[in-house]
């Protein structure tokens, strides 16, 4: 198949492809090709493809030109041009824009046959045909997928987002990566941003481009033809197919009956069967590349009409969620919610046995404008709070304050910043001032915090006083005060956000995962015409043609044999 | 206390199963027709899913989580997938092309879990606030095991290659010698099913040039069976890269952040996206497909510990933890 393939490619003149072409859309459209391209494309390579399945698609079609068949046997090349000669069926007037986009995929137009039928439309139609062809091609379109793959990787090996010295110092014109990558590549090209810059967008818009063009001229065609089935009416037909055998003795109802039991959808008329199953599998692809562009609108529309924001707030304070968020693109337009007050209830900690970080609650309300409660919930990471359309996200914590107590006085609440020291681990330090606060060598006590767990106390000289838990109420005295850490009070790093995009974002990753899985299905064509007392079976898939033969098979041996009372010999049903 | 017991014995069975599975894959590869030592290999391969499993569930019970939450566990879990990938066939009584490429895959991943190298990471560490949540088992679980079909049906194509690369270079059997062992291992017992195929089918069958006719049905086969288990994997991809997106969202955000990990898991499966169109186009089938899928295969590593390694990221597995905390 595959030789046959390659070496009709070189041999078809113009002429005959143009004569195919009007050939297939007088088929209709050869399901063979759609299954088998998943993508489309309209020039050289595939295009043999749609010929060699328009001849065989003839074969579906035997009724009509069975004097034919014979020479379709013998090779390829003679089917490829036998069925320019025949009529069949009236075309459909669906198909038209499919071919004659292909048509109009081809570099060197062909000379027009004559009569073909095309003629008219190709010169209305043809620029935006033209590009169309142009952008459903496939190998254009792998080129795209492979240049989104290289950004994507270049993005990851180059630092994003950093200012422009950093690239100064790192790809240096003096010594440039692999001979000529420098700085100047990175800002010219805006490989600094890689994933928002208009090279790494076009690409992808391109690639959204020919996935339209794609589902346009190839894809939705394939449901035009969707409940299209065919009895094949010559056994000659039927053993052409991948698989085919012949029972002997058998009776074609019998198959019709295992077959359902199979799970086919079985269709008997006179002495011809034709079943079919996972026709899903043939349609799934379509939904994958519809899911595709849902996903990517969906992205767009989050880009362009998304508000975003993060904000720190102590326990305990408010702030008005319109003044937190930014728009992030000209779609963004704020909504009545964003005039919702929120309040931090309360922030807390879970903490693992070991002392580290089980997870970070925040105790939210909600407040309209007049001050009324609309919601109350903690939140926590994996699990934001919404409303209206506004999603708030626990993703930072920080501390904000000690509250404590001195010889008694108090309480005071010391502000805690944090400090800055190697490695990744938070830290917040405070001050409690000593003595007189006028004083140039003003000395005082220094506290410490991790986390909200425990607070390490210094005396006036800097050494080690010791460790309070806050809410212990246990004192500590230090160069003769008396101290007692009352509690420690953290702000939660809040992320609010609106995006518009998501509901259709998500509809499309629900879409993609059902068609992907639905594309793992084969579809699988029986056809069998009873001869005599025997009956021929034939059958293709698209896809699990490694099984295919066992099943087969498998299910053969189950068709009972009509015993005839003047011979009885073994049902044969490998004979293939 | 019981549990690392239980958990050091497990660990230890299937590390010593695995050893000595690839020295009865060495034996039998080097010396001929030894049906029996190749029946207790498969049967090795049966007893090292049950340890690996009863390992995985030890490390749930004992850590109260999925346990899938660092590098250590993952590779685990990556070669129970293997193995798992590697005994379905097996109970179905087909499929002897698969089973040994998924074979020593399954050794290489669990060999490398559980030898010395990694021992600093064995111990099994606290769930961070970001991995709390159903997601983990799903979004890592679907990702592992879309890697390891990926990776068997990238495999079967790369010894494709080989095969094909040799049968032009016949002569050269030196530069044969010098590829990487993995894959002269795999290609070294694919050679020898199908020495074995032949002498059987020869006695029975006539052929006019059978060593050539097997040659073209072995390379049929690698085609359509790599073609079929990354179709699998490739699913599972799918619905690992937008589960972790949806769970993404739930915890940061924000579905898509252009984090390291996610652009290589993005890049692995538009590269075997474009693998699947090449399938479409029957002039490109065999060894263009075979080509990509092999790149396929480099990139999925990189995706899943050249990314790891750096520890960069949201999905630093084990140093990660909520926003610099």
């Amino acid at each position: 198949m595959k030789t046959l393939n390659s070496s009709t490619i070189s041999k078809i003149n113009t002429h005959n492809i143009r004569n195919a072409l009007s050939c297939r859309t007088q088929f209709s459209f050869p399901k063979d090709c759609f299954v088998r391209s998943l993508c489309c494309s309209k020039n050289g390579g595939s295009f043999v493809l749609a010929l060699s399945f328009s001849s065989k698609r003839k074969m579906v079609f035997s009724k009509l030109q069975t004097s034919q068949d014979k020479s379709n046997v013998k090779g390829k090349k003679k089917s490829l041009q036998a069925p320019t000669t025949t009529k069949i069926e009236a075309p459909e007037p669906g198909g038209a824009p499919a071919v004659s986009g292909e048509s109009g995929g081809d570099s060197v137009p062909p000379p027009l046959p004559p009569g073909s039928k095309k003629v008219g439309s190709w010169k209305l139609k043809g620029l935006p045909k033209r590009v169309l062809a142009l952008l459903s091609n496939l190998p254009l379109a792998l080129a795209e997928m492979f240049a989104v793959a290289a950004l994507m990787a270049l993005g990851t090996f180059i630092d994003q987002g950093e200012a422009p010295d950093f690239y100064f110092q790192k790809y240096p014109e003096d010594n440039p990566i692999m001979g000529f990558f420098t700085w100047r590549w990175i800002l010219t090209l805006g490989f600094d941003h890689m994933f928002s810059s208009p090279l790494f967008l076009g690409t992808l818009s391109l690639l959204g481009a020919s996935l339209m063009a794609c589902t346009y001229t190839t894809q939705i065609p394939i449901v035009k033809v969707a409940r299209r089935w065919s009895f094949l009416h010559s056994a000659e037909a039927i053993r052409k197919q991948e698989y085919s055998d012949t029972l002997p003795r058998a009776s074609i109802q019998d198959l019709g009956v295992i077959l359902m039991g199979a799970g086919y959808e079985v269709f008997l008329k006179g002495p011809s069967l034709y079943a079919f199953k996972g026709l899903a599998g043939r349609f799934a692809p379509i939904g994958v590349h519809l899911a595709l562009l849902l996903v990517m609108v969906g992205g767009t529309l989050s880009a362009a009409g998304s508000f975003r924001g993060s904000v720190t707030v102590p326990q305990g304070l408010n702030f008005v969620i319109g003044d937190v968020l930014g728009p992030s693109g000209f779609l963004s337009t704020p909504s009545e919610s964003f005039n919702t007050e929120v309040h931090v209830n309360r922030f807390y900690m879970d903490y693992y046995n070991s002392g580290e970080v089980s997870q970070f609650h925040s105790d939210l309300s909600l407040f309209d404008l007049n001050g009324k409660e609309i919601m109350r919930k903690t939140i926590s990471v994996n699990d934001p709070l919404r409303y209206g359309g506004i999603t708030i996200y626990q993703t930072d914590w920080s501390l904000s304050a000690l509250q404590i107590m001195k010889d008694d006085e108090g309480p005071f609440n010391l502000a805690m910043a944090p400090l800055k020291i190697n490695g990744d681990k938070k830290l917040y330090g405070t001050f409690l001032p000593v003595g007189d606060a006028d004083s140039t060598n003003l000395k005082g006590i220094s506290m410490l915090a991790r986390d909200m767990q425990s607070v390490v106390l210094y005396d006036q000289e800097g050494k080690f006083a010791g460790v309070r838990r806050p809410n212990s109420k246990l004192p500590i005295d230090i160069d003769g005060m008396r101290i007692v850490v009352l509690d420690a009070i953290g702000s939660t790093g809040l992320d609010i956000k609106t995006d518009p995009g998501v509901p259709i974002v998500y509809a499309g990753f629900g879409a993609l995962m059902l068609t992907t899985c639905i594309s793992f299905l084969s579809h699988t064509q029986i056809w069998a015409l009873q001869d005599g007392t025997s009956v021929v079976v034939g059958g293709k898939t698209n896809r699990a043609k490694g099984e295919f033969p066992d099943d087969m098979n498998f299910l053969l041996d189950q068709v009972p044999e009509i015993v005839d009372s003047s011979a009885s010999m073994q049902l044969d049903s490998s004979s293939s | 206390m019981i549990f690392s017991t239980l958990e050091h014995i497990l660990t230890h069975i299937s590390f010593s199963t695995v050893s000595i599975l690839i020295t009865i894959n060495l034996i039998t590869f080097l010396v001929d027709e030894i049906v029996k030592l190749y029946d207790s290999s498969e049967k090795g391969m049966i007893m090292t899913f049950f340890c690996i499993t009863g390992l995985l569930i030890t490390r749930w019970i004992y850590s109260g989580h999925f346990p899938l939450s660092d590098l250590y566990e993952s590779l685990i879990f990556l070669s129970w997938s293997f193995s798992l990938i590697h005994i379905v066939p097996y109970f179905k009584k087909n499929q002897n092309l698969l089973s040994t490429i998924i074979g020593p895959s399954a050794i290489f991943t669990q060999g490398f879990a559980t030898s010395g190298l990694l021992t600093e990471i064995h111990e099994s560490t606290i769930l961070v606030p970001a991995l709390q949540s159903e997601w983990l088992i799903m979004h890592v679980s679907m990702m592992i095991l879309g890697y390891a079909a990926l990776l068997c049906g990238s495999l079967l194509s790369v010894s494709l290659l080989v095969i094909t690369v040799r049968k032009k270079r016949r002569f050269f059997s030196t530069s044969y010698g010098l590829l990487n062992f993995n894959e002269s291992f795999f290609f070294g017992k694919i050679e020898y099913m199908n020495e074995r195929s032949n002498v059987l089918e020869n006695t029975s069958f006539f052929a006019p040039n059978p060593k050539n006719y097997y040659r073209s049905q072995l390379i049929q086969q690698l085609d359509y069976w790599s073609y079929r288990v990354i179709s699998l994997g490739f699913i599972f991809l799918t619905i690992g890269i937008l589960s972790g997106a949806v769970w993404a969202n739930e915890a940061w955000g924000s579905y898509w952040s252009w984090d390291p990990k996610e652009t290589w898991a993005f890049i692995t499966w538009i590269v075997f996206a474009i693998y699947l169109h090449i399938r479409t186009n029957i002039k490109w089938e065999g060894r263009n497909s075979a080509i990509v899928a092999s790149i396929g295969f480099l990139i999925i590593w990189i995706c899943y510990f050249g990314v790891n390694l750096l520890g960069i990221g949201l999905h630093s597995y084990g140093s990660f933890t909520l926003t610099s905390n």
